[in-house]
């Protein structure tokens, strides 16, 4: 099944730099339709009001982290299949461990390139 | 008991003394034993006076180290000037990247969305938008220096925190959790490791199955090993 580039996306993270890098890269990637929020809980509250094609969020936000957020959204009948990409500087194996047995689709360490989040976004939504 | 009432009390011993009869061999027995007693209680306290004086004097003295060393640490100086010093140093390197990248990536987004029909007008453009790019980049140079400032600091405090434990022998004591390093330790926010990521991406797409094959158990093992 072909990808849908005008689902919207939602990138999730409190650095407003971060959040301008992945605009940047998801757009020459071919999806325009991106929005943001700056933490879990702003993320679950849009979640809620739209339905969004894809999440790419990072881990350490306050007051809800990424990975609160990911268990909120894989413990909703309605938004669990929303495929969720973690997109963080950590890197331990806990955290790896954790988030894949909470649910998560794919999982980025930052620093990363373009490539590694195509191919990523690939992997969870098809090639584009 | 009060010291009237013992007064009082040897008062009367003395007045019975005056009226008994002192030829009375029992009588001289007691005055004996009295003596004995009076001498050995004496001697008792008498030591216990220079062992309880030796003792204050060693807690003085203690105290005295204690404050000495306290003020080598420069507390006042510490909290006062070189610990809010390094936080506005680190809160400007924070400010001064920030400002950088953003200005970095707004100039790659103009290049990006700029007219390219004209290449001789396109060409003109870019160099110009490349110098703002090298202009941007200068604000490592002095974020090296403010860092250098902080690393400075931490030398100074842990140089004098560990020859203050060491003088006073202190170790480190027990800490109760607190509700953030509770939440912390539940969120597994580690942040990000010193020397790059602990688990290599090849390592979590492996465990993803998104490139080359799949893990299976001991290769998820060996991620903790």
């Amino acid at each position: 099944m072909a990808v849908d580039m005008n689902a919207p996306v939602l990138v999730v993270d409190d650095y407003q730099t971060m959040v301008r890098i992945i605009r940047n890269l998801l757009k020459q990637l071919g999806f325009e339709n991106v929005d943001e929020a700056a933490d879990g809980r702003e993320a679950l509250e849009k979640m809620k009001k739209t339905k969004y094609g894809l999440v790419i969020s990072d881990w350490n936000m306050e007051p809800m982290t990424g990975y609160e957020l990911l268990r909120e959204v894989r413990a909703d009948e309605i938004l669990k299949p929303t495929p969720f990409i973690m997109v963080t500087a950590e890197s331990k194996t806990e955290n790896v461990i954790a988030a894949k047995k909470a649910g998560v689709n794919n999982y980025i360490v930052k620093p990363f390139n373009a490539q590694t989040l195509k191919a990523k976004i690939a992997s969870v939504l098809g090639d584009f | 008991m009060p010291s009237p009432e013992v007064a009082n009390k040897v008062r009367d011993a003395i007045t019975a003394l005056k009226g008994a009869d002192l030829k009375d061999p029992r009588l001289g027995e007691v005055l004996n034993l009295a003596s004995q007693m009076s001498e050995a209680m004496q001697m008792f306290f008498s030591s216990l006076d220079r062992s309880l004086f030796d003792e204050m004097r060693y807690i003085s003295s203690y105290i005295q180290r204690t404050r000495l060393e306290i003020s080598n640490l420069r507390p006042n100086d510490l909290s006062e000037d070189r610990i809010p010093g390094a936080g506005a140093e680190l809160h400007a390197v924070v400010q001064h990247t920030a400002e950088a990248t953003n200005l970095i990536m707004a100039v790659a987004e103009d290049v990006m969305a700029a007219d390219t029909s004209d290449p001789a007008a396109y060409q003109a453009f870019v160099s110009d938008k490349m110098m703002e790019i090298f202009e941007a980049c200068t604000f490592q140079d002095i974020t090296g220096q403010r860092i250098k400032k902080v690393v400075d600091t931490l030398t100074h405090i842990e140089q004098r925190l560990e020859r203050f434990a060491s003088v006073m022998g202190v170790e480190d004591a027990e800490l109760e959790e607190t509700l953030e390093d509770k939440r912390k330790r539940e969120n597994l926010l580690n942040g990000p490791a010193l020397n790059g990521p602990e688990v290599a991406q090849d390592d979590i797409d492996a465990l993803f199955g998104t490139e080359g094959a799949s893990m299976d158990q001991s290769d998820l093992d060996a991620l903790f090993d």
